[in-house]
């Protein structure tokens, strides 16, 4: 046990790390589901397609692979050298973004049509309605489930591991194999896992109340 | 009158929830054979009394009786009870999942311990008794509300209770249903199968009942038999809500 | 050796959400406990956490299991618990009428789960449940860092041997593809054979 004492300063420190992982998948994949959503509904038939075959992709393939086909065959393939930790949040970005799409997409289509029809016959062009209407509401609406994903991008990113990337569970990892007790150092990661998925989860759930439409009780 | 004839007494059954009192002090008795129907304006606590009858909701005070054993004190098992008491919702309540025939079957099986052929031959014969053998298989979704709520009586029947609860048996039913329903319900009350009744359908108690029991503030505010509780009441609530829907009649039958 | 995992793994965590689920809504205040802290465990901690605590932290208290049951239990309980909480909704669902009829004809509180309430309450988890199948069948490729011989152990083998990276990995990406399409429709059909005629219609 002493020996671990010794040990904890380096696993916290993954916690840096991880949330970094967290961070930026949450923020390109914020940013492709929105898009994706808002194609999904209003885009045309080729723009859906597309949009239907990524969203297929991202959910099919399982984490693992998709870190390991993306840092060690697309990216190279294409040119760019990219190390494991910005590989891996591009990767649980893209992957983020495809499940966000649905979460944004559920949102705004439990508005209804009528919403965007009252800020047209306002005389908002769609681009105007969809984003000073539709989507203030889409958006806080989603917060739940939201949440839900937050979770899971915590405990995925623990897949990183994989790869190499520093965050809790490689260094956990090394721990463990350095010291020949694997014991304290797994359930200590499981005990901070935990923390940290629910600890966030209810930051999100205040979020939620403190910013929640009065009398709009989640329709979704 | 020995107490052997006496299927069901009750002795002060109070009942309350944490913002009003429900039942007040309820009293009465009912003999084997005999009909009781209880009126009463809503809030009055009929729906709250049958429930305390067969213990689905235990009361907070007052005895209850089912053939001379008292159920509200020591009772080693609710369910034998409960065996004897048939209970029809307005609600139905019949199983979502199953067959109409199964609807009845199932507490044979699994309460009685009834094999399944005797179980499902009973099934058949008291869905027939109800007119609904036709429709054994169908489902509760695709069935009628007259029709689900008959079955939901053939379920009470099958388990050969010595006393039926109806609880607004009617009040959920579209008008032009109702009738199925009273007709078979008046059909049981002919075979004198003990009966208590809580319904609006005064043409029904008129008919039928030997006693109407009037609630009001979770109290029987008069009792007695159809023609004097309704043509000619003591207690002024009560000759309220008859002169109330006496006139409701007589406007529909202009 | 993917296919075997989730064969045996997804009927368990099923029976393990059932239970879970039924001690959530049914069980008195010390059952309850128990089984919610059960599920909170399970769903917080990542999947592949689990399965290196059973494999291998638990050597240390001297329980030893295989690397194939390490992989089945880890399963179970991660896939039981999420499955248990559309098991505990499903039955929150179904209307309290259903259990007072239930009572009222003397049925015992069990028979009354297992007769009338679970038939229902099941087939309302359905959807959720085959979801959580999914996700199993994705995530069992973390069974191969834990020794087992599942597709993409076997694919990081090929690649190692013969570095085609590409070609290899998307291979077993569209394979577990494959794999989940196949489960979804399945459980489609199941749905379909269970399903209560006259109350969709009705919904």
């Amino acid at each position: 046990m002493a020996v671990f004492a010794d040990f904890l300063p380096y696993i916290l420190s993954g916690i840096v790390w991880t949330l970094g992982l967290v961070a930026g998948g949450l923020s390109i994949g914020f940013v492709i589901g929105l898009f994706m959503a808002i194609g999904q509904i209003y885009g045309g038939e080729e723009i859906q397609a597309v949009i239907h075959g990524y969203v297929w992709f991202f959910r099919s393939i399982p984490l693992l692979v998709l870190l390991f086909l993306f840092y060690f065959g697309l990216f190279p393939a294409s040119g760019y050298k990219l190390d494991p930790l910005a590989c891996s949040i591009v990767v649980l970005g893209l992957r983020s973004g495809a499940y966000q799409s649905q979460i944004f997409r559920g949102a705004i289509i439990s508005l209804g049509d009528t919403q965007l029809q009252a800020a047209r016959a306002l005389g908002m062009s769609r681009l105007r309605g969809i984003f000073h209407i539709i989507l203030p509401q889409a958006l806080r609406i989603s917060l739940p489930g939201w949440s839900n994903e937050y979770a899971t991008m915590i405990k995925d990113s623990s897949l990183t591991f994989a790869l190499g990337v520093l965050e809790i569970l490689t260094r956990t990892r090394y721990v463990a194999m350095a010291t020949h007790e694997p014991l304290v150092p797994y359930f200590f990661a499981g005990g901070l896992f935990i923390v940290l998925t629910y600890g966030g989860t209810k930051i999100v759930n205040i979020l939620y109340e403190r910013t929640k439409i009065p009398g709009l009780v989640g329709k979704l | 009158m020995t107490s052997s004839e006496i299927v069901l007494k009750v002795e002060d059954v109070e009942k309350g929830y944490s913002d009003k009192k429900v039942l007040n002090g309820v009293s009465f008795e009912i003999d084997k054979g005999q009909i009781k129907v209880i009126c009463g304006s809503s809030g009055s606590g009929k729906s709250t009394l049958l429930r305390c009858l067969n213990l689905l909701t235990r009361p907070d005070k007052g005895r209850i009786w089912l053939e001379g054993e008292e159920i509200t004190k020591g009772l080693d098992n609710v369910n034998r009870v409960r065996q004897k008491i048939g209970f029809v919702f307005q609600e139905f309540n019949l199983f979502n999942h199953l067959t109409a025939l199964r609807n009845v079957s199932i507490a044979l099986q699994v309460v009685k311990k009834m094999s399944k052929d005797e179980a499902k031959a009973l099934a058949m014969k008291e869905l027939e008794r109800v007119n609904l053998e036709n429709e054994a298989h169908k489902y509760p979704a695709q069935l009628s509300g007259g029709q689900k709520q008959r079955v939901a009586i053939a379920r009470a029947l099958a388990m050969n209770p010595v006393i039926m609860f109806y609880d607004e048996p009617t009040s959920a039913l579209d008008p032009q249903l109702i009738g199925e329903v009273l007709d078979v319900m008046k059909k049981l009350a002919k075979e004198k199968l003990t009966s208590l009744v809580v319904t609006h359908e005064i043409g029904f108690a008129r008919s039928v009942a030997d006693e109407i029991l009037f609630m009001g503030d979770g109290k029987i505010l008069e009792r007695g038999p159809p023609n004097q509780i309704i043509e000619n009441p003591a207690h002024e609530d009560v000759r309220q809500f008859f002169r109330r829907i006496n006139e409701l009649y007589r406007r529909e039958q202009r | 050796m993917t296919v075997e995992l989730i064969v045996v793994s997804v009927p368990i965590g099923v029976a393990l959400a059932i239970l879970l689920g039924v001690a959530r809504v049914y069980g008195n205040k010390p059952i309850s406990l128990v089984a919610t802290t059960v599920v909170g465990t399970f769903r917080g901690l990542p999947a592949i956490v689990t399965l290196f605590i059973i494999f291998f932290a638990l050597p240390d208290l001297g329980i030893y299991f295989s690397s194939y049951w390490s992989a089945v239990i880890g399963f179970v309980l991660v896939t039981g618990a999420y499955q248990s909480e559309y098991v505990r909704g499903s039955i929150q669902s179904v209307e309290s009428g259903q259990s007072l009829a239930a009572q009222s004809l003397g049925m015992s509180r069990s028979q009354e789960i297992l007769h009338i309430i679970l038939p229902q309450a099941i087939r309302a988890a359905l959807p959720g449940i085959s979801n959580e199948v999914i996700y199993l069948v994705l995530y069992s490729s973390l069974a191969s860092y834990i020794g087992v011989q599942e597709m993409f152990g076997v694919a990081r083998t090929f690649n190692s041997l013969e570095f085609r990276p590409i070609e290899i990995f998307l291979t077993a990406g569209l394979l577990y593809a494959a794999l989940a399409t196949v489960c979804f429709v399945g459980f489609r059909m199941i749905e379909r054979r269970l399903r209560i005629p006259g109350l969709e219609i009705a919904k």
